[in-house]
């Protein structure tokens, strides 16, 4: 009964949803295809190169709507609904739990962050044995990344606690509340400037997992591939320009009229910012792909976002690794 | 509120006896018949709704059944709500010693009416969830912030009702009082506070009330711990079905809460209005 009535309705839309399209392909045949991104933060100078690649994007003819939301999770929850057409976060344990046909299909960043401690109380790991640390919230990539080093190291912390927000975590050591923690690049700049000396960044392997990427119903994919192909390709190109030139992303902002209302000092802030990410290599410039996921495997079933033996997953039901492909194989690999 | 426990003589004149002794039973039940049956529904609008389902992430109600006793019974809840209740009790126990002290002291005085009052009115009618972020700016993310965002909801209740109450004393037993030369002392402790004291009560029931909003709001928008922190994590991993149990744990335990809190109220307070 129930079902009957939700297929009717679900019919009915579709209907809707024909006429709808066949309005617009009939009377707006110019009209340019609006695609709806759902981001899961405030815009600000972290993601100014995402900005710029969507105005690449909307050169090329794909018309992009951003909408900032509160999480990352919304977000999520704004694309498998369909009130959104493309997300950016990584919902692995979204995809893996719920089963919905949403699947990853470009790396914008992997995880950057720096444990930090007061130089006054530890110096090394080692002194972090039996100690408290502070870290984003439980589950999160910093909780996994201090607990790999936890195993790399042969120490055991006394307690991990959780403090939302790098930059909070930066005040809270500034302000002593902390003594260890790990923050991102703009919260390692601010210690440095604040308190110079007085905090020591402890050295840590790399952790190539997926901090940010871009993801969307596969049936959006399927359906909007010149649109998507053209989304993938400015991104990429976007990413190659910053990381040979990071200076660029302030005539970005310039030439785009990109955050108009950010203040002055955090404008000054723009170029370093993004130096130092392209020095660390930052930038995917592949697109991240087969490898990239399989790292994001071995890192998220630690953090616990994914459950199960990371080479038991399959990288299709994760990924759609067409649109990489296919862009990869015009602009070549790099 | 209370319906007749007893429909004297069955509607229905039913033929055998023990029909008649089946239907006498049922009905001597009928609240609580009705009551359950209304749970039920909801539990089973609640199944279908999950089966539909009307949404990706919107679990069914075995699920969230399943989860809630796994989390009852793997101390998940226990260790949460040892968190979540510390800030509570606390901001509870403050905002009722302050609440219902500012509240009496108002009502008595004309003076410090017009000096708090407003403090207090202003404070109910502000959306407070848009005031906890700033609270974190003064005062950290500790345990001081969260007790304070339950103070900020549960103490201009408990003080608007205490001063309203002390306000609308009984004027014939103030004046009873005073006929029979009671001193201003006698006419606060032995009439007025006396005839105050159920909307005063109410007044701390309601304010757990908003307590109980409080600290759920502190736990979402400081710092996640205890029971926020079951929610945030349950929902940041998809695991939607834990992430309601949480969630109709809260509002299980401030209902069972609030109900105990009334039912000691009509048993001590309010004896004219339990049933007879």
């Amino acid at each position: 009964m129930l079902s009957n009535l939700t297929s009717g309705i679900r019919r009915l839309s579709g209907a809707a949803a024909v006429l709808g399209f066949g309005a617009v392909i009939a009377f707006a045949p110019s009209a340019e295809a609006k695609v709806r991104v759902a981001y899961g933060d405030i815009a600000s100078v972290e993601n100014l190169h995402l900005l710029a690649a969507f105005e690449l994007a909307r050169q090329k003819g794909v018309e992009i709507e951003m909408t900032y939301l509160k999480s990352e999770d919304i977000a999520a929850q704004a694309v498998v609904s369909g009130q959104a057409d493309i997300g950016v976060g990584g919902p692995y344990a979204l995809i893996q739990k719920v089963k919905v046909p949403v699947r990853l299909f470009l790396q914008l960043s992997t995880l950057r962050f720096y444990p930090v401690v007061n130089a006054a109380s530890y110096k090394t790991w080692k002194d972090l044995d039996g100690q408290e640390v502070a870290v984003h919230s439980r589950g999160s990539g910093t909780e996994a990344i201090m607990r790999l080093m936890e195993d790399k190291q042969g120490i055991k912390f006394f307690k991990i606690s959780y403090i939302p927000g790098s930059e909070v975590r930066a005040g809270a050591l500034i302000q002593g509340n902390v003594k260890a923690s790990i923050v991102d690049a703009a919260g390692r700049r601010l210690l440095e400037e604040k308190a110079p000396g007085k905090f020591i960044v402890l050295p840590m392997d790399g952790v190539n997992a997926t901090d940010e990427a871009l993801f969307a119903r596969q049936d959006f994919l399927d359906k909007n591939q010149k649109e998507v192909d053209i989304i993938v390709e400015s991104v990429l190109t976007t990413w190659r320009e910053v990381t040979k030139n990071p200076a660029v992303v302030a005539e970005w902002r310039a030439k785009y009229n990109l955050l108009p209302d950010l203040p002055a000092d955090q404008a000054k802030s723009i170029v370093p910012y993004f130096t130092e990410l392209a020095e660390g290599k930052a930038f995917p410039l592949n697109g991240g792909g087969e490898a990239a996921v399989k790292d994001d495997f071995a890192f998220y079933t630690l953090s616990g976002q994914l459950t199960g033996q990371p080479a038991s997953l399959k990288v299709e039901e994760f990924w759609s690794l067409e649109p990489l492909n296919r862009v990869l194989g015009k602009v070549g690999t790099n | 509120m209370s319906l007749p426990l007893h429909a004297k003589g069955s509607p229905r004149a039913l033929p055998s006896t023990e029909a008649s002794f089946l239907w006498r039973k049922l009905s001597e039940h009928r609240t609580a018949l009705w009551r359950t049956a209304s749970i039920g529904l909801f539990f089973l609008v609640w199944e279908i709704a999950g089966r539909v389902p009307i949404s990706f992430a919107f679990p069914t109600f075995l699920e969230t059944l399943r989860a809630f006793l796994n989390m009852l019974f793997n101390g998940a809840f226990v260790a949460a709500y040892a968190q979540t209740l510390q800030p509570l009790v606390i901001g509870i126990a403050i905002s009722a010693v302050v609440g219902v002290g500012v509240g009496i002291v108002m009502g008595l005085s004309r003076f410090a009416e017009w000096l708090v009052a407003p403090v207090f009115i202003v404070l109910q009618a502000a959306p407070m969830a848009a005031l906890i972020p700033l609270i974190t700016f003064v005062y950290g993310i500790g345990l001081l912030a969260k007790t304070l965002a339950v103070i900020m909801l549960a103490l201009p209740v408990i003080a608007l009702n205490g001063y309203k109450a002390v306000r609308n004393a009984n004027p014939s037993l103030v004046s009873m009082c005073v006929s029979f030369q009671g001193t201003r002392w006698q006419t606060i402790t032995k009439i007025i506070i006396p005839d105050a004291s159920p909307v005063i009560f109410a007044g701390l029931r309601l304010g757990l009330a908003a307590g109980f909003i409080g600290v759920i709001l502190a736990e979402l928008l400081i710092t996640p711990t205890g029971i926020g922190d079951l929610i945030t994590y349950h929902r940041s991993v998809a695991d939607y079905p834990e992430m309601y149990a949480a969630v109709v744990s809260i509002i299980l335990v401030s209902t069972l809460t609030l109900a105990a809190l009334e039912a000691f109220e009509l048993r001590v307070l309010r004896p004219e209005k339990r049933r007879t």
